[in-house]
């Protein structure tokens, strides 16, 4: 643990050092400095969740915002669970945030929708465009114009608890699907009272793993226009056997199909779960719930079909800045100390997500202790995003991919279900 | 009758009392704009916040307005597009239909029958345990909708709920082996219990306060004819208690049918689990997730259709003009 | 006594101890949920395995819920104190005058309750939107007081109609103007009629969900509701605090409801039927 975070602070400490580079040459430039901000105040919407000590970090954003600016920042954590809804509702509404964390997959959409302002020549001018992961960055970009600042990234993997693993004899990596089942029958038959490798119906993350990990594709871009795939014969192989180790293999438990990963990470903390597949950065919200408990955290990659590492969904946020504020100048000195510097290290240190620059991605992967080598491996050779097109979060806002694999798990035919996925999400990507 | 009232300003004012048979103009100008002045506050709300958004709805189901519409400030017409796609898709027939008319109905029909039944057991009890019992029913209504959602909820949550644990001591099944939020009918078996659990002590106690209206004489002449207990409920209870029951059953039909937050809380229900969908939940998913307020209000119009045709027709059925 | 009444006494006795129960016992799960250290692997027992606060404090402490009670109390105030008044008006004018259109006007009261709120999000919401009522207290309370409208006329109707014609006449004889006698003959008379309204009010604005979930984006402008399903959606598997929130925002409501429920009964047969 404390190797880790002295890892972790080190190459956050490489990208601090880039971003302050960055931030010199741009006051080098000459621009008057810091926009004066006194008697004003920014709203700023985190997301919830992330940082397990996210107050104290608010907390010192805040002081630290008013001191340079002497604006006040108003900071408001939003949950998760019906965060599109809310941005979408915000938006329509006018009564969004100046600021806000957007997730990488509604980027595109609400960029489109109008709601999101254009940053490119702000970044520009302030010199931040290199070096940024480019995950992040092709998340944060339509048709050429960056939409929000790269904050942080992170990927799943799977997460288990030594002592359970131990126990039942299963401590190997697993190279292939066939590895991943002979090690989720050996503990269901171990003790049959855990809940050997629980399936979430309604994360989805932890399934398209399975889906592009057995060559299958969420929707193919067919030179601008997309049309779905999720009902092809290699998607549709990948989806069964994920959903058959609950259906069949008594890998889950029937209630897990309405859970969303905080659920299963509830169930992993009572230590009923011996193995789960969940983020990067939830390592962190452990050791905050029950220490005891992430010392003795390991973590494998999830498999593809024939080999260690299948793709797994590279996520994070961007800061964006939304089209109604009326202090865009103010707003973007925000994104700037949240994105570089001190308040980017300390957010990558406390939540062990990957930091938004690609050099600091690299030192952690080399000087990363166990955990952290894992989930960095899976993201580096692994990393893949959801369709970058407007359509996806409005894919995402009628829970077409929840609702396959639920039902799926409820015991819908896979290809059926599958096909109505896949004509839900045409009519999406035609109108 | 009102001297205090200033005189009329009319020429005629200063002869009026002694005209009596003739109201001069300006009050009975004054009588017939009264109630409308008293009316004026309320009318005037309930057009502004009822009545224009109505029409705007109507107007917005005939538009192809989406979030960048509305942040553009633009507006769509494509006639009646929006209603061809909704009444022709399978989904509103084979699913959210079925859904929002079957669980009402069952609902109605079930919370009146509880309701009665509790009435009329309450109206049996001696005084001292009919309040008490009242209060306790009292109870059961006050609980608010959302929070009653969240306890029944709890009481059948698949993994450590109460039912669960109940039927897991009995040896029935196990915890987690079935999830009751992901299957139709087993969703709305809760939802069920919980709206019927909120709704019949309405019933019941509105009930009770017309049976012991219903004179004593008129039970004992028909138990002089020799009239079972049932056949005095059937010809001397329900007629007496025709307009009562005739509110109860349009208060509550209008209730269930727009039962959204038993719905939108439970898991699933906020449109992951398509299969548990009803025509409220639809609207609101449309507008607020999706960002299609045009398709959204479309359904949101079938609903309130859907309301009106069946309140005219217990309004024509169940009241006399008179009784209004 | 004969064994037949005797049977019936016990049924009797069996029948109020079931519905005493029944009524009960999702709020007795609620409380003993609350209070349980363990709720998640309390299972079927029916005493909570223990006794804490912890949950209470958890939701009142560090989740500061009791902002979301501040803002729901002065959102609901004021739909009472609002709707009220403008109810009453309306109630006078269609129970004690004849007039063209009073068939109609009370039938458009009845059909408006018809309306799915659901159906006004839309367009309540873009009117919102334009008047910059969103985010804001005073928009909530108007539209609150416009759903809680239709009934409190509806239900006022009965006890205004109630008050004997003869009393007001007699007002007018001691020279009262109609302002004089509305307040000294009327209003005391329909008071009770009053109450059990603002009751109904009072829980229309505390326990509305849809719009308060759409119009307030800021959290600092939760209400009761909106702060219960983001407090759910955050801890979810917390049962203990979930149920220890869900008593926070129950109880209030449940006193009220049985402090004035003799006023409520009567008042809801009073609207029900012809004053």
């Amino acid at each position: 643990m404390i190797a880790r975070r002295k890892v972790l602070a080190a190459g956050a400490a490489g990208s601090a050092a880039l971003a302050l580079a960055a931030c010199s040459g741009d006051s080098g430039g000459g621009d008057g400095g810091v926009v004066d901000g006194s008697g004003k105040t920014i709203t700023m919407w985190l997301m919830e969740g992330t940082n397990a000590s996210a107050d104290t970090y608010i907390e010192e954003l805040k002081a630290a915002f008013t001191e340079a600016t002497g604006a006040t920042l108003d900071v408001q954590v939003q949950p998760w669970d019906g965060a599109h809804d809310k941005f979408v509702t915000a938006m329509a509404g006018g009564t969004g945030p100046d600021v806000a964390e957007v997730g990488t997959t509604w980027v595109p959409e609400f960029a489109d929708a109008g709601g999101l302002d254009d940053l490119t020549e702000d970044i520009d001018a302030a010199g931040l465009a290199e070096g940024m992961v480019e995950g992040l960055v092709e998340a944060g970009t339509l048709d050429g114009v960056m939409y929000g600042m790269p904050w942080y990234a992170g990927v799943r993997s799977i997460l288990g608890n030594k002592d359970l693993l131990d126990e039942a004899g299963v401590t190997t990596q697993p190279e292939s699907w066939d590895d991943l089942l002979t090690m989720i029958t050996t503990l269901k038959e171990h003790n049959p009272d855990w809940i050997p490798f629980p399936i979430p119906g309604a994360s989805i993350f932890a399934a398209t793993p399975f889906i592009w990990g057995a060559g299958g594709e969420i929707a193919s871009d067919d030179g601008g226009s997309w049309s779905a795939a999720i009902n092809a014969p290699e998607a549709v192989e990948g989806l069964s056997w994920y959903t058959d180790l609950a259906l069949k293999h008594g890998s889950s438990t029937a209630a897990a199909n309405t859970w969303v990963e905080t659920d299963v990470l509830a169930e992993f903390l009572q230590e009923k779960v011996p193995m789960f597949i969940t983020g990067s950065w939830v390592p962190a919200t452990i050791a905050q719930d029950n220490p005891e408990l992430a010392e003795k955290l390991v973590a494998f990659t999830i498999p593809a079909k024939d080999s260690a590492v299948a793709p797994s969904f590279l996520g994070g946020s961007l800061m964006c800045r939304f089209l109604e504020t009326e202090e865009p100048e103010l707003s973007f000195e925000l994104i700037k100390l949240v994105t570089t510097g001190d308040f980017a290290t300390r957010w990558a240190e406390e939540t062990n997500y990957f930091p938004g620059t690609t050099e600091a991605m690299e030192e952690i992967v080399e000087a990363g202790d166990e955990l952290t080598k894992v989930f960095a491996t899976q993201m580096l050779e692994g990393g893949k995003s959801v369709p970058v097109t407007p359509a996806w979060g409005k894919i995402e806002g009628a829970k077409t991919m929840n609702t396959l694999v639920s039902s799926v798990l409820g015991g819908a035919d896979v290809q059926e279900a599958a096909d109505t996925a896949a004509a839900e999400m045409d009519e999406i990507f035609g109108g | 009758m009102t001297q205090l009232d200033s005189p009329p300003r009319s020429p005629t004012g200063g002869a009026a009392p002694l005209e009596r048979r003739t109201v001069p103009l300006g009050r009975r100008l004054r009588r017939a704009s009264m109630p409308w002045l008293l009316l004026a506050p309320a009318l005037l709300v309930l057009a502004v916040l009822l009545l224009w958004p109505m029409l705007r709805v109507l107007n917005l189901s005939l538009q192809d307005f989406e979030l960048r519409n509305l942040l553009r400030g633009e507006s769509n017409y494509i006639g009646l597009d929006n209603y061809v796609q909704v009444l022709t898709d399978p989904f509103l027939w084979k699913t959210v239909l079925p859904n929002t008319v079957g669980f009402a109905l069952v609902c109605v029909v079930l919370t009146m029958i509880v309701g009665t039944v509790v009435a009329v057991f309450l109206n049996s009890l001696g005084t001292a345990w009919r309040s008490i019992s009242t209060t306790a029913i009292m109870v059961a209504w006050a609980v608010p909708a959302l929070t009653g959602t969240y306890i029944f909820v709890w009481l059948f949550d698949p993994q450590s709920g109460l039912v669960i644990s109940t039927l897991d001591g009995l040896g029935v099944m196990e915890p987690g082996s079935f999830n009751w939020f992901t299957n139709r009918w087993t969703f709305y078996a809760i939802a069920t219990i919980n709206v019927v659990y909120h709704g019949f002590p309405f019933i019941a106690v509105t009930m009770l306060a017309g049976l012991m209206t219903v004179p004593k004489e008129l039970y004992e002449a028909a138990a002089m004819d020799g009239a079972t207990a049932w056949s005095r409920f059937w010809n001397v209870t329900v007629p007496a208690l025709r307009p009562i029951i005739a509110v109860c059953v349009i208060l509550s039909t209008i209730w269930d049918f727009k039962v959204f937050v038993q719905i939108y809380l439970m898991p699933g229900g906020d449109g992951s689990t398509r299969e548990v969908m009803n025509l409220g939940v639809w609207s609101y998913t449309q507008s607020f997730a999706q960002g299609e307020y045009g398709m959204g209000s479309t359904i949101a119009v079938l609903l309130t259709a859907l309301l009106l045709v069946i309140s005219v027709i217990y309004l024509r059925v169940l009241m006399k003009e008179d009784e209004l | 006594m004969n064994p037949r009444t005797r049977a019936g006494t016990a049924g009797r006795a069996i029948g109020v101890v079931v519905l005493i129960s029944l009524s009960l016992f999702p709020c007795y799960w609620m409380i003993s949920t609350a209070v349980d250290p363990s709720p998640l692997s309390r299972g079927a027992s029916l005493l909570p395995s223990g006794f804490t606060l912890d949950h209470f404090r958890h939701v009142l402490v560090d989740a500061g819920f009791l902002r979301y009670v501040r803002i729901s109390v002065i959102v609901s105030v004021g739909t009472v104190v609002l709707s009220a008044i403008v109810a009453l008006l309306a109630a006078v004018a269609v129970a004690r005058f004849r007039f063209r259109l009073r068939t109609q006007v009370l039938v458009m009261v009845l059909m408006v309750q018809m309306v799915p709120l659901e159906a006004l999000v839309i367009p309540l919401f873009l009117q919102a939107r334009n008047l910059s009522m969103l985010n804001s207290l005073l928009g909530l309370v108007i539209v609150y007081l416009s759903f809680s409208l239709p009934f409190a006329i509806w239900n006022l109707r009965g006890f205004v109609a109630a008050v004997p014609k003869e009393l007001e006449e007699a007002a007018y004889m001691d020279g009262a103007t109609w302002l004089r006698m509305f307040r000294s003959v009327l209003l005391p008379l329909v008071a009770p009629g009053l109450v059990a309204t603002s009751v109904f009010s009072f829980i229309t604005a505390w326990n509305e969900f849809i719009f308060a979930l759409t119009f307030m984006q800021d959290s600092s402008k939760y209400t009761v509701g909106v702060g219960l399903r983001t407090f759910f959606t955050q801890n979810s598997a917390d049962w203990g605090s979930v149920m220890a929130a869900s008593t926070v925002i129950t109880l209030p409501v449940v006193i009220f409801f049985v402090l004035v429920q003799r006023n409520l009964a009567s008042g809801l047969t009073a609207g029900a039927v012809k004053g």
